[in-house]
């Protein structure tokens, strides 16, 4: 116990920031504005993903399947190493290890995310599109202003909890030399030697800290829109109520109707 | 105002719409009944193209309907134009009422936001509804609801409405209410055609009644005409089926 206390001690600042200012920003930090980088790059892409995938034209729907049926069915530690000696070579300059995640982040998450993006929209009530076509809204403005406000807002937990995956697929960024948490653990390891049950069990404990904090969010949120949706709709709460009420009474009060 | 000339259409091989033939004009109001299945939801919504027809000619206000596919732009200039009511409301829940009246003419007409919101109270206080702009559509019953959905069709000032099965997911003490809002535009003249099973609402407002079944029309009358000497045995059989509940 004296150790595990001794190890944070002396390298707190190596697990919070890596070697900042003297090199690269490392460490949770860097875990941490990887993942979110990642994601919030990720969103925008998966909506156009998801958009296309359920595109009625065949020319942007099926690469964008395929794409996501590659990337999903690939090891994301695959695409990274594909990603660390291909994109070098397409664009004919080295690039740092931290792009290298990034670009790997954002299209991973990316066709990740769309996949739960498609979800949320084909699981609106059809009405929807319906109304909004009959009012002659444009593509745009149904997707904008009916839909995806929608299918976003029910998809919040959904997200937050991909968001979670995206914190510890940021540890693959290891065998790139991306210098974040893991490396830091690393790095804190080779120079004691002796203790790494102690370091890596210190490691752990701080991605579990970070998210589990993150998924009770996550678990908040969704709490709080389950609520929400049942608060005024009266389908939602009639089965609720019919619980309560003696059977005898159900039965006399017939035109409930339980969806 | 809207004139179907040979329309047919498929659900696969089943045969939704036989050789339809008929006009809406100008100011006339159009109750489209008949028993369930008989294709009369689905003669509706192929008036803004809800539903594609496979063959024949649709007019709406003089523009060939299924023409309006090759544009899009084409074709929601002319929903636009078509003010549809649903069975279901289909209100949009994310937004407040107020909201859900403004969203079209702001986006898809580009009125001001002050003018539609003028525009979106007027219409509230002429469904009765003033005092609930605010609210959001879950929070209403299903005849407030309704109500707005109606609003929200009129904000576009369309020429014709189309009102498919307005009242049918109504509780029963709330179908007044909105057949009362659907009688003060027929007063004024509106051009409307709606799918209805409400006898006494076709009886008192509508100029004339379509009959339908198995996808045919099989009679046009007068509603007096009709609920006292239908001529066709399957409107007869209909009619006398409804009095004998």
């Amino acid at each position: 116990m004296t150790s595990l206390i001794d190890i944070i001690r002396d390298n707190w600042l190596l697990l919070l920031i890596g070697q900042f200012p003297f090199g690269p920003l490392g460490g949770i930090a860097a875990t941490l504005i990887l993942s979110v980088c990642g994601i919030l790059l990720a969103f925008p892409v998966s909506i156009l993903l998801a958009l296309a995938r359920i595109s009625p034209r065949r020319w942007l729907r099926w690469p964008v399947t395929g794409l996501i049926y590659v990337t999903r069915g690939v090891p994301l530690l695959l695409i990274i190493l594909w990603t660390y000696f291909l994109l070098p070579v397409l664009i004919g300059q080295t690039i740092s290890g931290f792009t290298t995640m990034l670009c790997t982040l954002v299209l991973y998450e990316g066709c990740y995310l769309s996949e739960v993006v498609r979800a949320g929209i084909q699981a609106l009530p059809r009405g929807q599109t319906e109304a909004s076509r009959a009012l002659g809204h444009s593509y745009y403005v149904r997707m904008r202003h009916v839909i995806l406000p929608q299918a976003l807002y029910n998809m919040l937990p959904s997200m937050l909890s991909q968001f979670i995956s995206t914190i510890q697929d940021t540890t693959l960024g290891y065998v790139i030399n991306v210098q974040e948490l893991t490396f830091a653990a690393n790095q804190i390891n080779n120079q004691i030697l002796t203790k790494p049950f102690q370091v890596f069990f210190i490691l752990a404990v701080t991605y579990f800290a970070v998210c589990f904090g993150l998924s009770s969010l996550a678990h908040h949120v969704e709490r709080r829109i389950a609520h929400r949706r049942k608060g005024g709709t009266r389908r939602a709460v009639a089965p609720a109520a019919a619980v309560s009420i003696p059977a005898g009474i159900v039965s006399a009060s017939s035109p409930e109707k339980a969806p | 105002m809207i004139m179907f000339s040979q329309v047919n259409k498929f659900y696969g091989d089943y045969h939704a719409l036989v050789d339809i033939n008929a006009e809406v004009r100008k100011g006339e109001v159009v109750v489209v009944c008949g028993p369930s299945g008989s294709g009369k939801s689905t003669l509706i919504r192929t008036v803004n193209r809800l539903e594609d027809i496979k063959s024949g000619q649709l007019l709406f206000d003089g523009h060939d309907v299924q023409a309006a596919s090759n544009t899009n732009v084409e074709l929601n200039r002319l929903r636009s134009r078509i003010g549809f009511v649903f069975q279901s409301f289909n209100l949009f829940p994310h937004l407040s009422v107020l909201d859900n009246i403004v969203l079209s003419p702001m986006r898809v007409l580009g009125v001001k936001r002050a003018a539609a919101r003028e525009k979106a109270m007027q219409l509230l206080e002429r469904v009765g509804l003033a005092n609930k702009a605010g609210a959001f559509p879950e929070q209403l019953s299903g005849g407030q609801q309704q109500r707005v959905a109606i609003a929200r069709a009129l904000a576009m000032e369309p020429p014709a409405m189309l009102f498919d099965e307005p009242t049918s997911a109504l509780d029963p003490e709330m179908v007044g209410e909105v057949l009362s809002v659907m009688r003060g535009l027929a007063d004024e003249g509106m051009t409307m055609m709606c799918v209805t099973h409400e006898m006494g609402f076709a009886r008192e407002v509508a100029d004339r009644i379509w009959f339908m079944d198995a996808g045919r029309i099989l009679e046009t009358a007068d509603p007096e005409t009709f609920f006292n000497a239908p001529r066709h045995p399957r409107a007869q059989r209909f009619l006398s089926d409804l009095r004998s509940h």
